[in-house]
């Protein structure tokens, strides 16, 4: 009886059903249809595309963007390198950096709790400027033009730090923490050993979030980078990008626009390089989804 | 009867050409100009010259050049001289029709001191990408300029606009050190930067090597001053612009059309109207955003091109006016409605976007385009050749003043260096030919003819191209697709150019400057329809026009004319 009973409070009519169903599909093709037509415009005849526009299905199959890539981009391919290797080491880093600060604010036995959380709010809040932020890169910490200015400007995100604070808080009881330290265990040895085994959804969500931050990244490289030897791949797309679009758009043009968009990579090779620089990222979030749900509704309901 | 139409077809020829012979030899040439009568020249370093003869239509134009000293310098057929050595020459220039006719070029050369410690200099540059083999060349110039300047350049690359304009604003602003720096109008911000003191003042150099001088002549060089102040050198390459058609060539072949006759823009309707009807898949006029032939009315644009504000660009009169509602604008949309109407326009011309992707899909048979001599060869290529047709006269403007510019930022600790540096891609074409296609034999191959084609070396790890963004480019190898006589008639053509009063004239928008981005916002809204006639004219005008009063278009043209009269009145400009 009260299973029925049960079975029935849970169940939506079949209009709402329908209704819910349609709103989501809605949602997912406005999602994935410019995604579908990136690569349809990729795999599509240059000569196609300009007679008949894009299109969903190409009208002319052709693999001369991809060939292009194979074949003239060894630019593409070390970007490629340099995006795949500041995603991996500046996550971890970045990480154990925003772990290490937000696990002492979440302890309510830290004396200067109050004085290091304001030192990261503040200056989240109140930043220098543009100007101010190169020079400490150009010449207090002489790291321009290193792979390293790819990663240390990222290293430490306020918001992440203050969505694992939380988490800490919430997850990990205040009573275990003594436990440990009855037991005999010294700070670094409950924090690695107790606490972060515990957190596992909350390291897999900050985790995925400076993912992304790393591997979207174009403005580092736009400022700091003058050797093309430390672009990354999402700088490389962004250029070629931004070239078309700004000198289509710029009004006060000089005489020899023409000249540079003759020159420029076709549409089909601007559209293969967006789809390899989906690519890995596609392929993280199912890697990370299980954990991400549950990260990041806790992150987000309790304070 | 084709033998016999041949013949008679000879005759003609034969006929016209002497007719045409005879009424040459009737103009005697009676003077000759050269462009400058004196030049200072570093040793190694050449410098081209020119005539003009008087009367401008004698048919006499022969002249023989020759040195009086060949170890100081010396001097080829086309004018070219060529400094050998210290002290000085005279080079003479005498008519080859009459030896009384004659002129002649004191020639100082200089021997400037080598550095004995070696600089780097670093140089930022606009471009499609840093080049692969970058390291290579520079290292070839670098052994070069050894025994002359002594200097090892670090050249940075970085892509069109936004790149190279975040990248570069930011350096100078943190006040970092580096050397030369292209900028112009369109990249990183030629005027604010030196309005900002960004960039170093360059009249002390100017005069003290004044090679830079000599080759751009004081009123290019002028035009792109900012208050009589240069903060930049402009590259040498068309000084002026005009515009007109490029005509699709296999439809001009077919129909026979004689485009010397094509000089204004009515020449063309009667062809439209052919091609409309005869030709199925073919668009008479392909009109996108700006380029459409609303520019034939070539305003002399105070501001950026969607800011109302211009002059005349016939001199005559300092009132500056709202190009958008002037009445020949008027009469323009009205004209492009009717083309539009009749279909020589096409119906989705409005949200267009890319021209150049439009001209490759072999649809259009006219495209508006600025031109300059060989554009139409330059523009040819994929499948669809192109035949250019002159519609407006060529008139030299702030448009090209400031187009690409090299500066020496404020913060760089080798000025005089730096300086001597991009002289010498305006003097040495040694040096100017490696920083465009790289190294020879490696990069490119000089054909017979002096032309050059690219190897597969120089394409993937070397393109040269964009060779307009330094120096000057009348020392450029040319291309194997280029017209062999292209420097010549670049020198005629921007001879040709009259040169606007207001070469210059900068608007500074500071006072106004949110009613300028108020009115560029409905310039922008309005202009892509009324330039390719896609909306009824009187209506949009009037909407459009209400628009840009509410949005304070009387206060920037206000702005615009005290500005203009002030420095009118300053630099001596009178109407």
């Amino acid at each position: 009886m009260s299973s029925i009973d049960q079975k029935k409070q849970n169940e939506i009519g079949f209009v709402s059903n329908l209704l819910l169903n349609f709103m989501f599909l809605v949602c997912v093709v406005l999602c994935v249809a410019p995604l579908l037509l990136v690569i349809a415009i990729s795999v599509t005849d240059e000569k196609a595309i300009r007679d008949n526009g894009y299109s969903f299905i190409p009208a002319v199959f052709s693999s001369k963007g991809y060939d292009y890539l194979l074949t003239a981009g060894d630019a593409i391919w070390h970007a490629y390198g340099v995006s795949i290797f500041v995603t991996v080491v500046g996550t971890i880093l970045s990480l154990f950096v925003i772990c290490m600060y937000a696990y002492p604010l979440s302890r309510s036995n830290f004396k200067y709790k109050n004085q290091f959380a304001f030192f990261a709010f503040f200056t989240m809040i109140f930043g220098g400027g543009l100007v101010p932020w190169y020079i400490v890169y150009t010449q207090m910490v002489p790291i321009k033009n290193t792979i390293w200015i790819l990663i240390v400007p990222y290293l430490m995100n306020t918001w992440f730090m203050m969505i694992m604070r939380t988490f800490y808080k919430t997850t990990v009881p205040e009573s275990i923490i003594e436990s440990a330290r009855i037991d005999g265990a010294g700070e670094f040895r409950t924090f690695f050993i107790i606490v972060l085994p515990l957190c596992k959804a909350g390291l897999a969500t900050i985790g995925l979030f400076c993912t992304l931050n790393y591997w979207n990244d174009y403005y580092l490289p736009l400022v700091f980078v003058s050797d093309s030897k430390n672009y990354n791949i999402q700088y490389l797309m962004y250029q070629t990008l931004n070239m078309v679009q700004n000198l289509l758009s710029s009004s006060n043009q000089a005489m020899n626009v023409n000249e540079i968009l003759a020159n420029l990579p076709s549409e089909s090779v601007r559209m293969a390089i967006a789809v390899i620089s989906v690519g890995p990222i596609v392929l993280a979030y199912p890697f990370f989804q299980k954990y991400f749900i549950k990260g990041l509704t806790i992150g987000a309901v309790k304070g | 009867m084709k033998k016999v139409l041949s013949v008679v077809l000879c005759v003609l020829l034969v006929l016209s050409l002497s007719i045409s012979s005879f009424a040459i030899s009737s103009v005697p040439v009676k003077t000759i100009t050269p462009s400058a009568s004196s030049l200072t020249m570093n040793i190694g370093t050449s410098m081209g010259t020119s005539v003009t003869f008087s009367p401008a239509n004698t048919t006499q134009k022969l002249v023989k050049y020759s040195t009086s000293n060949k170890k100081v310098a010396s001097v080829n057929g086309d004018g070219i001289i060529k400094a050998a050595g210290a002290g000085s020459a005279v080079i003479s220039i005498i008519s080859s029709s009459n030896s009384k006719v004659k002129a002649t070029i004191k020639v100082t050369v200089k021997k400037y001191t080598v550095p004995k410690k070696q600089t780097t200099l670093t140089m930022t540059m606009i471009g499609s990408k840093q080049e692969a083999d970058t390291a290579l060349v520079m290292k070839k110039v670098e052994a070069y300029l050894k025994d002359k300047l002594n200097v090892k350049v670090n050249l940075q690359v970085y892509a069109y606009t936004d790149p190279y304009t975040t990248k570069v604003n930011t350096m100078l602003a943190a006040g970092e050190s580096f050397d030369v720096c292209f900028t112009s109008s369109w990249a990183a911000n030629y005027y604010t930067n030196a309005g900002s003191g960004y960039f170093t003042e360059l009249n002390g150099y100017l005069k003290k090597y004044p090679a830079i001088t000599q080759i751009l002549g004081k009123e290019f060089l002028s035009g792109s001053a900012i208050d009589g102040k240069n903060y930049g050198v402009p590259t040498n390459k068309e000084q002026v612009h005009n515009w007109g058609y490029l005509l699709k060539k296999d439809l001009v072949a077919k129909y026979k059309i004689d485009t010397t006759k094509i000089t204004k823009m009515e020449d063309l309707e009667s062809w439209f109207a052919k091609i409309k009807a005869s030709e199925p898949g073919i668009t008479p006029l392909l009109a996108v955003t700006m380029d459409t032939p609303f520019k034939f009315l070539d305003w002399d644009n105070l501001g950026d091109d969607d800011v109302p504000g211009a002059l005349y660009s016939d001199n005559k009169s300092s009132k500056v006016i709202n190009q958008f509602t002037a009445p020949e604008s008027i009469a323009m949309y009205k004209k492009l409605r009717s083309y539009y109407e009749k279909g020589w326009i096409a119906k989705d011309a409005a949200t267009m976007q890319n021209t150049t992707e439009m001209m490759k899909t072999n649809k259009y048979f006219a495209v508006e385009s600025s031109l300059k001599p060989g554009k139409d060869v330059e523009m040819s290529g994929g499948g669809v050749d192109w035949v250019q047709v002159d519609i407006t006269k060529p008139v030299m403007s702030n448009r090209e003043t400031a187009g690409a510019l090299l500066a020496i930022p404020a913060a760089s600790k080798n000025k005089e260096i730096a300086f001597r540096f991009i002289e010498t891609l305006y003097t040495d074409a040694t040096v100017k030919n490696l920083f465009n296609y790289g190294i020879e034999g490696v990069h490119y191959k000089v054909n017979a003819d002096g032309r050059i084609t690219q190897t597969q070396t120089g394409i993937d790890r070397f393109n040269g191209k964009d060779t307009w963004r330094f120096g000057d480019s009348f020392k450029d190898l040319l291309r194997d697709s280029e017209d062999l006589q292209k420097m010549k008639k670049f020198l005629a053509y921007n001879k040709a150019g009259l040169p606007l009063k207001s070469l210059g004239f900068v608007f500074d928008k500071t006072p106004v400057e949110t009613q300028v981005s108020a009115c560029k916002n409905v310039i922008q809204t309005y202009y892509k329809e009324l330039f390719v006639g896609a909306a009824d004219v009187d209506a949009t005008v009037k909407k459009m026009s209400d628009e840009l009063d509410a949005s304070g278009v009387n206060d920037i043209l206000k702005e615009m004319q005290s500005q203009y009269d002030k420095w009118c009145a300053k630099v001596g400009v009178k109407y």
